[in-house]
């Protein structure tokens, strides 16, 4: 089977399908394969506004329960009511059947009333609550005032004969002596007075306008209420005062009523006889009592009820969400002209039919019904979407190449090498063993309780990392990997195996000494720990990470380029193999190539035995070009030779590159005209002549006359290719686009080999970096002796190991990261990716509710 | 003791394990993945090994280091024999 030894490598193979499904089991149909999610539904009602479409009113009454279900989830916050979680349910994924969801929308109806109705009744009890409240704290604030206020009668009398006096004079000295006049009433004075409540922070203000519309004609006493007063409608604390203000004449206190009531003061009733304010006092507090009982049974109730709903209230919004979408899918099939057959386009991997054959089996059984759901595979010119299975494991590499576009239909997946390259690449960056321990430990606690993690609430920086988590697990193993080669474990040696240098016997302390080597012994494994601290530490290292940049940059692009030819392969295009590939391939190795083969073969010799000079490989590149066939430095015999051969073999390619397929495609295009053949697009074109789009459109909106017969609507799906995907031939477009594509691979076999070298700036910059956080921080707590040494040691370490995980593993790792992200993106994926194809987005509950599920 | 040969021997080592990774990758719809994330593997840390080894193998500098203590490096090399 090729479809099925090609998975992972190419796209999955895809199958446009059509479906006659019984009007009356549609919707069990659709939530059937909803559950499977392989089928990505076509809309064939592309020219029906949504309004118009057979299902809205389903999905308006849908729509207004998932309102309730809202609303039931809002006030269960408001009351702080958890929700059952959704991971509790054991059986979310069945299926509810028709009456189920009736049952539902009735009973989120009626509990929407009641809810509403116990709400409605709570708020109005807390604003009588409030009233009372307030009314109470007025009285008893009011009993102090007027047994002072008694004592001014006269003063109050007085100035209202004479507008001079000042209104409050002598308030103090009055006061001890009020209590003689207690017992007159104001009324016989004609002096009456508003009590009332208003929030402090309009008193000043209050003041000030009474104090000028009445020209000073009042006496007004306030005092603060301590407790704050929450008002039921928005929930807010307000500071409020009490206020009494006594004036003379119905009039004025008519006004004072007013300004106090537009200024959002309460006014309350209240005697001016001791006897029966202490009356009412009594019957307020009572009230109060009396109203507490109500509320607290009200708010009980409310809860019980929200209790009620938060245990199943996680079931129905998914049951609602599923339907919802259900119905959406409905609304793009279309009817036969009967209206008692729907009919349905997908797509789907082919390797799914069966699956997707028995599953409607299994719907069309279990509804009793005689005709069977048909499945029609339709032969079409169209592009499949593009569909790469993916596993928990390999959905992180693929979502970074999805993130640059999506692979053309069955091209290679790049994605497949990136599990690899990826991680790889970083690891050259981040190489310590000791950082890569960390970050491997990170990644495999979070494998480890992955499936509490799923369910919990992250936060957005964390749930990055919890997606990327089989990432930074390979990002782990190949940095311990590569630390171990880079001899680096938190910027010290790891001493495994012995050196291959020594010291010389005759070292004196304080004089420098060169390291002798053990003859005929190489360390095995990674550099020598001996380098590590040595004063050409650097000189060595940045020769070796430099050309093993350039090294592992030649391997990977040589590597994508060769993608490219097994996609030419695939493609059965064989001009991109000897126009492109070839001629490519040639070029980048006749000079690329040829330095790969310098730097190894430098390597292999012996210099230093053989007594001679070796040659500088940089300069040998630069007089490769500038005076080909001259050598300074002779790398090896002959070498002239084979230089400006490989130089010439690079010039030659450079315009096969340029104009083979160009010429070749115009050749081919006008050796099938001459043959009299023509694309079938531009056939059908010609014949439609008079009005080619309009004529697409009729045939789609008059589907339904065809529909009856099988052949006549498997004709349509053929023409309904909108916009037609055969272009016509223009030369000078395909020369165009060949004299760009030949400039920037040449071009970018240069910049893109010279890129590679962020492997070595970065992985020196992070062995540097770590050398100067061992140095700051616990190289100097070692240092210390006694009590200041343990304390130092202690403290120190905490610091540094803090900042290795901050600085050398998050920092530097998103760094590091960064860039490898960079070197698929640019330097290997521009090598062979086509990419343009159509992501495939089946319709599935599990996509539609992961979406949603952060809500939950 | 390690030298020019190991490298050879290094390749066919993880020839070895590239045709085994090959032909046992488990069956299934994720093969090509087992196959591809193995081989990949080998080979990408037998080049980083190799490229690494062959830098050491004829070196052009020695290291120098002016910071060491003579009766420290004696103790160490009596310890060694």
């Amino acid at each position: 089977m090729a479809a099925h030894r090609d998975t992972g490598i190419r796209s999955a193979d895809m199958s446009l399908t059509q479906l006659y499904l019984a009007n009356e089991i549609g919707r069990e149909v659709v939530s059937a394969l909803g559950e499977l999610g392989v089928m990505a539904f076509r809309d064939l009602n592309s020219d029906v506004s949504a309004f118009q479409r057979t299902f809205t009113q389903e999905i308006r009454r849908l729509d207004n329960v998932e309102r309730q279900l809202r609303y039931f989830q809002s006030q269960m916050e408001k009351a702080s009511i958890p929700m059952r979680p959704l991971y509790e349910f054991s059986n979310t994924l069945a299926a509810p059947s028709a009456s189920e969801i009736d049952e539902l929308a009735d009973r989120s109806q009626s509990l929407e009333q009641r809810i509403a109705s116990l709400n409605d009744s709570y708020e109005t009890l807390k604003k009588r609550e409030i009233e009372l409240t307030e009314w109470r704290h007025v009285l008893a604030k009011c009993g102090s005032f007027f047994d002072r206020a008694r004592g001014h009668t006269e003063d109050i009398r007085h100035s209202t004969d004479d507008d001079d006096a000042p209104l409050l004079r002598d308030v103090e000295q009055h006061g001890q002596n009020g209590d003689a006049s207690g017992d007159r009433a104001f009324s016989v004075m004609n002096i009456g007075f508003v009590a009332g409540v208003i929030p402090r922070e309009r008193i000043a203000a209050f003041e000030r306008i009474l104090w000028r519309t009445l020209r000073g004609n009042l006496y007004m006493n306030q005092a603060e209420i301590e407790e704050t007063i929450v008002n039921p409608e928005t929930n807010e604390e307000v500071s409020k005062n009490v206020f009494v203000i006594f004036a003379h004449g119905k009039e004025i206190i008519a006004k004072i009523r007013k300004i106090s009531e537009s200024l959002g003061a309460d006014l309350y009733s209240v005697d001016e006889n001791s006897e029966l304010r202490r009356d009412q006092i009594h019957e307020v507090n009572s009230r109060l009592g009396d109203l507490g009982n109500v509320l607290r049974n009200t708010k009980q109730t409310l809860d019980a009820e929200l209790t009620q709903i938060g245990r199943s209230l996680a079931a129905w919004m998914i049951i609602v969400k599923k339907e919802k979408a259900v119905y959406q899918t409905l609304n793009r099939f279309s009817y036969d002209q009967a209206r008692k057959t729907l009919i349905a386009e997908a797509w789907c991997p082919t390797e799914s039919l069966p699956l997707i054959k028995s599953t409607l089996q299994d719907v069309n059984d279990r509804a009793g019904l005689s005709v069977p759901t048909i499945v029609n595979q339709i032969k079409t010119t169209k592009t499949p979407p593009t569909y790469n299975k993916t596993n928990k494991f390999t959905l992180g590499f693929q979502t970074i190449i999805d993130a640059y576009g999506t692979a053309k239909y069955q091209e290679v997946n790049p994605g497949l090498p990136t599990i690899v390259t990826f991680p790889f690449l970083f690891a050259v960056m981040f190489g310590d063993f000791g950082h890569g321990s960390i970050m491997t430990l990170a990644a495999l606690a979070m494998i480890i309780f992955e499936k509490r993690l799923s369910r919990g609430k992250l936060d957005e920086l964390f749930s990055m990392a919890f997606y990327g988590r089989y990432i930074m697990l390979m990002m782990g193993i190949f940095s311990i990997y590569t630390g171990l080669i880079y001899c680096d474990a938190f910027s010290k040696e790891l001493t495994i195996f012995p050196s291959m240098w020594e010291w010389p016997a005759d070292l004196q302390t304080g004089k420098s000494a060169t390291a002798e080597r053990v003859s005929g012994y190489t360390y095995p494994f990674g550099m020598d720990w001996r380098w590590h601290d040595t004063d050409n530490d650097l000189l060595f290292s940045n020769s070796y990470k430099m050309k093993l940049s350039i090294l592992l940059g030649w391997a990977h692009m040589t590597y994508s380029l060769c993608l490219s030819f097994i996609n030419a392969r695939h493609f059965k295009t064989p001009i991109d193999i000897w126009g492109n590939f070839v001629p490519g391939m040639l070029f980048f190795q006749s000079i690329f190539g040829y330095l790969v083969f310098a730097i190894v073969y430098k390597w292999s010799v012996d210099w230093l035995g053989q007594g001679t000079n070796p040659p500088g490989l940089l300069n040998m590149l630069i007089y490769m070009f500038l005076s080909p066939g001259t050598i300074e430095e002779q790398l090896y015999p002959g070498q002239g030779v084979v230089q400006v051969l490989l130089l010439l073999i690079a010039v030659v390619c450079v315009p096969i590159l340029l104009f083979l397929k160009p010429f070749y495609l115009r050749w081919e295009h006008n050796r099938a005209r001459a043959l009299g053949y023509r694309g079938i697009g531009e056939n059908h074109r010609v014949s439609a002549l008079d009005d080619d789009d309009e004529e697409g459109q009729t045939l789609n909106g008059n589907r339904e006359s065809f529909a009856d017969d099988d052949e006549g609507v498997a004709m349509i799906t053929q023409d309904i290719n909108e916009g037609g995907e055969h272009e016509e031939f223009e030369f000078s477009e395909i020369m165009i686009h060949q004299v760009i594509h030949t400039i920037e691979f040449c071009l970018n076999c240069v910049s893109h080999t010279a890129s590679y070298l962020r492997l070595w700036a970065l992985s020196l910059a992070h062995q540097q970096l770590s050398i100067v956080l061992w140095n700051m921080t616990l190289a100097i707590a070692l240092k210390q002796t006694g009590a200041i040494g343990i304390v130092a040691t202690v403290v120190l370490f905490y610091l540094w190991f803090a900042l290795t995980v901050a600085v050398l593993c998050v920092m530097e790792g998103t760094s590091a990261m960064l860039h490898s992200l960079r070197l698929h993106w640019v330097e290997a994926m521009s090598k062979h990716f086509i990419g343009d194809g159509v992501p495939f987005e089946p319709f599935s509950f599990k996509l539609i509710l992961e979406e949603e599920a952060s809500d939950l | 003791m390690a030298n020019g040969w190991s490298l050879l021997v290094g390749f066919v080592v993880v020839a070895i394990f590239c045709l085994v990774s090959w032909f046992a990758a488990p069956k299934g719809e994720n093969r090509s993945v087992w196959r591809s994330t193995l081989i990949l593997s080998a080979s990408s840390c037998f080049l980083m090994w190799a490229i690494t080894f062959l830098a050491q193998l004829h070196p052009l500098i020695q290291p120098i280091r002016s910071d060491l203590r003579a009766d420290i490096v004696n103790n160490e090399r009596l310890k060694m024999y």
